[in-house]
């Protein structure tokens, strides 16, 4: 009865007493028990549940292992904070919890989110539900994948630049990387502090605007919150609204060509809708993967200085190759005796890619391009290339570096493979409603043909 | 961006300051994939950015401060400050020597 129901439908069985809050939670657990042996998408699970409280009304979520959770194991995928069991909770699980919410567990990532395919962790890498032999993309890679696999109606999942929507593209789910200071970062281990975003994956569009206006909002603990009104995306999604649509040749390059052929299948529908398509200029995305790497390496420096292993955690001689590789060259580019002034100069080029979008959404209301070039990766072909992440994230760096909001949902699948292909919608700062919008009447006029549901028939109850 | 040679002494220079300690084979390794890496970023040079200002943040934000006599919502028992330690004695955490 439940499988593959949306959180927005549970809600309501629970509302309407035909399923209680126990049922629900044991039947996502049963299946965690079935399926995550094969997939090591959650690292820890929550069992606490306590059937006494039955009469409050419970929805079950999956939380990406870079969130603290009070009382609840949290390692950042790192041997670092193995045993760490953190002494308070993020807002993004407070207000959760505070809401309907029961964390059914925490899902594996790339170790400290350094990474696109979850195969940096230090506890195993996940397994792409579609196909078990292949990333389920990264950093939010066990978020994604449980969502995929139906091992929970939804999960939370955190961008840095592509780290939601690239594995939600590779895994075939709904994923939203919101506005920069959208979403409180307190309590999300730090990995970026200038660019971290936390963020829904999710089946459908409605569930995405049901979380969002959940988490949403200033914070007092997060000062990089902004204090901007947050609308009722559930409602807003549902207006029949017409929209400017940008596209750009900038976006299509190097990208797989059954991947550009769900993008112009999609343009025509969009054209059907009533939509109005309109070519634009953007800047190659190709210096948004150096900007990136600039100034997420410095920052990670900067962050991971804290553990020392004295108040929590183990010693620094627990980190891994890619952590150490990240905070060296972090250091490098702030040491002005090697690297000196790039520091700055990737900060000017962040001005310049804002610029930019802001002249583009002069002219348009939303861009939409692929999410990813390629479909999903064999495990193992990222280790080969020591920078390969950033360039299968290219398409979905610039907004990260403008902190605009963005989305990608699935649109299609591969023809030999069948694999899932992923589309994204950017938008205006603080216009989520906007993208969840346009989202929506994709899924209500295309049902993501089929992808989502597609992938859950892989694993029945 | 003018910048010198990375060599493997200046790899484990840098990974001393960070606090980690390299095998040699991890700092040839490290200096290699390094040297990979920043001759990619070398293309922010194509763009002129001499009269740009540099951005920190992508939205404006400003510093927030308590009220005086507000209530600390953040404050840590004494038992959940050492929760997490293998280092402690008499409520304090024990740290390695520095001076003698």
């Amino acid at each position: 009865m439940l499988l593959g129901k949306s959180l927005v439908f549970i809600l309501e069985l629970l509302k309407k007493k035909k399923v209680s809050t126990k049922e629900v939670i044991d039947y996502f657990l049963k299946r965690i028990d079935k399926y995550n042996p094969k997939i090591n998408a959650y690292l820890t699970l929550n069992k606490t549940y306590n059937s006494y409280e039955k009469d409050k009304l419970k929805l079950p979520i999956a939380i990406k292992d870079n969130f603290c959770t009070k009382g609840i194991k949290t390692t950042a995928s790192s041997k670092v904070l193995e045993n760490f069991i953190p002494p308070y909770e993020s807002t993004v699980t407070k207000r959760l919890l505070n809401g309907y919410f029961y964390i059914l567990g925490k899902t594996n990532l790339d170790a400290w989110a350094h990474g696109s395919s979850t195969e940096t962790s230090d506890f195993k890498a996940t397994k792409n539900p579609w196909d078990l032999s292949r990333s389920p993309g990264g950093s939010s890679g066990g978020s994604a994948a449980v969502v995929s696999s139906y091992l929970a109606p939804a999960a939370i999942g955190s961008e840095t630049a592509g780290s939601i929507r690239q594995p939600a593209s590779w895994s075939g789910v709904v994923g939203l990387k919101p506005t920069y200071g959208r979403v409180s970062r307190y309590g999300l281990i730090a990995m970026a502090s200038s660019l971290d975003c936390p963020g829904p994956l999710t089946l459908t569009t409605e569930d995405s605007a049901f979380i969002l206006k959940i988490i949403a909002g200033k914070d007092k603990f997060d000062a990089t919150t902004a204090n901007w009104e947050v609308p009722d995306y559930v409602s807003e999604i549902k207006k029949r609204k017409k929209f400017v649509i940008g596209i750009t040749e900038e976006y299509l390059k190097g990208v797989d060509e059954e991947i550009k052929k769900s993008f112009y299948q999609l343009i025509d529908i969009l054209k059907k809708l009533g939509h109005q398509i309109k070519k634009i200029k953007l800047l190659s995305p190709k210096y948004s993967i150096s900007v990136y790497t600039i100034i997420q390496r410095a920052e990670v420096s900067s962050n991971l200085a804290r553990y020392d292993g004295i108040r929590y955690g183990n010693d620094r001689s627990f980190f891994g190759s890619e952590a150490k590789r990240r905070i060296i060259l972090g250091i490098q580019v702030l040491a002005s005796r090697f690297f000196g002034g790039s520091y700055v100069k990737a900060q000017k080029v962040r001005t310049l890619i804002i610029e930019d979008f802001k002249r583009v959404f002069k002219e348009v209301d939303l861009v939409l391009a692929p999410t990813t070039p390629i479909a999903a990766l064999k495990l193992g072909e990222f280790e080969k290339y020591p920078f390969f992440g950033e360039i299968m994230d290219v398409l979905a760096e610039p907004a990260a570096i403008a902190g605009i909001c963005a989305i990608n949902f699935p649109f299609g699948l591969t023809k030999k493979e069948s694999l899932p292909i992923g589309l994204q919608l950017m938008g205006r700062w603080f216009e989520e409603e906007n993208i969840l919008n346009l989202t929506y009447q994709i899924e209500k006029e295309t049902n993501f043909l089929g992808v989502i549901e597609k992938g859950i028939r892989n694993y029945p109850d | 961006m003018g910048r010198k040679k990375l060599s493997k002494k200046d790899v484990l220079h840098l990974a001393k300051l960070a606090g980690l300690t390299l095998t040699e084979d991890e700092a040839i390794k490290y200096k290699k994939q390094l040297k990979e890496t920043i001759s990619y970023i070398e293309n922010l040079e194509e763009l002129e950015t001499t009269k740009i200002p540099p951005t920190s943040h992508s939205i404006s934000i400003t510093d927030v401060f308590f009220e005086d006599g507000e209530k600390n919502e953040r404050l840590f028992s004494l038992k959940e400050v050492f929760q997490n330690t293998k280092n402690k004695e008499n409520n304090c955490f024990k740290v390695k020597k520095i001076f003698e």
